[in-house]
């Protein structure tokens, strides 16, 4: 999977692209943990926008959770954005909709919104 | 490598963990470890395990009457080197292709096993040691008294750093605390006063992970048959 950034106002927003599984997991989590850092010494928040994220299985969940938690442990805010169908309801199933630990919106922008700094 | 195939604690596997957290001060299994919560909480943390050793994944496809299924996929039969772990790959591997509910199902009369071969390795690394005591000078007992206690001391401050201090679960994290708290072992160092008041952050933080999802449903499901068939026993 290949994963794009986008610098915006207080907020970088990485466009998860492809499917997020077991062989992409850890090559995916290494990136993501750049651009928190690169998030927590820019003072910006992420925004993991999941419209072109086309699969996810349980070894990708494990890679939001991950990056939550070190995002949250470095400072930076993270909101995940426009999850496709079939992804929203692995996140409904495994209870990531459910809880505050991910934060999931219906749009990139709300996103955006919910966590620029 | 990145902690998403590998153990976060290579040390200690879910499994393990959820076996010390089942005994006691004195050394004795805790009476929840024979209810079927447990035997399928073990199962589970060791479908889980392999999914974070990069043995197995999971998806979510639609089952035959189009409900929504948590589905298992064998990726690497290479064993682990852990023997209940690598019977359940074995299992797994040559298996059909199943939900995470029907192998939790299928595997569940191997708990037992599964167990002692946890409690095995356990005491084979030093943790525990096996006693054999007698109950009323009569009856054998066996119990596991831990060496130093550092390993579950650990578990559970992780467990109460995570509960009490509001931060987010690693992935092994929050299924430990799933699957310990259907399973009852939580009872085993926190009140009922306080379980009650942890009850919404449990839910919350508590596996967040499709296969043990899956496995909780299994175990809600065997717990209501064995409620409805008490129920029609005792009619």
């Amino acid at each position: 999977m290949e994963i794009r950034t986008e610098a915006r106002a207080g907020v970088t927003v990485a466009t998860l692209d492809g499917r997020l599984d077991f062989e992409a997991a850890d090559a995916a989590q290494a990136r993501l943990r750049e651009l928190v850092a690169a998030a927590a010494s820019g003072g910006t928040g992420l925004v993991l926008d999941g419209g072109s994220l086309a699969y996810v299985s349980s070894a990708g969940l494990r890679v939001f959770l991950t990056i939550a938690k070190e995002a949250k442990a470095a400072g930076v805010p993270v909101a995940v954005g426009a999850l496709q169908p079939a992804v929203k309801q692995v996140f409904d199933i495994s209870g990531f909709s459910q809880t505050k630990i991910i934060d999931v919106h219906a749009t990139v922008d709300d996103a955006a919104k919910a966590v620029a700094r | 490598m990145s902690d998403v195939s590998a153990p976060e604690r290579p040390g200690i596997s879910l499994v393990e963990e959820l076996c010390l957290l089942a005994i006691e001060d004195d050394g004795s299994v805790a009476s929840t470890a024979g209810e079927p919560a447990f035997g399928m909480g073990v199962v589970g943390a060791c479908l889980v395990e392999l999914c974070i050793r990069g043995r197995l994944d999971a998806d979510v496809r639609a089952g035959e009457d189009g409900t929504p299924e948590t589905m298992l996929i064998p990726i690497a039969s290479t064993p682990t080197g852990e023997p209940a772990l690598d019977s359940v790959l074995a299992e797994v591997s040559a298996g059909p292709e199943r939900s995470a509910v029907e192998w939790t199902r299928q595997l569940f009369p191997r708990a037992g096993d599964l167990v002692r071969m946890a409690l095995e390795r356990l005491q084979s690394r030093g943790i525990i040691e096996a006693k054999e005591a007698r109950f009323l000078w009569v009856m054998k007992s066996r119990r596991y008294p831990v060496i130093e206690g550092r390993e579950l001391q650990e578990a559970k401050l992780r467990i109460t750093d995570v509960l009490l201090g509001g931060g987010i679960p690693s992935p092994h994290d929050s299924v430990l605390i799933g699957l310990a708290s259907i399973s009852g072992l939580l009872r085993g160092f926190l009140s009922s006063q306080e379980l009650r008041r942890l009850e919404d952050r449990i839910a919350e933080v508590g596996s967040l992970d499709l296969v043990a999802r899956g496995v909780e449903e299994a175990i809600e499901e065997e717990v209501a048959l064995r409620a409805r068939a008490m129920m029609i026993a005792g009619m």
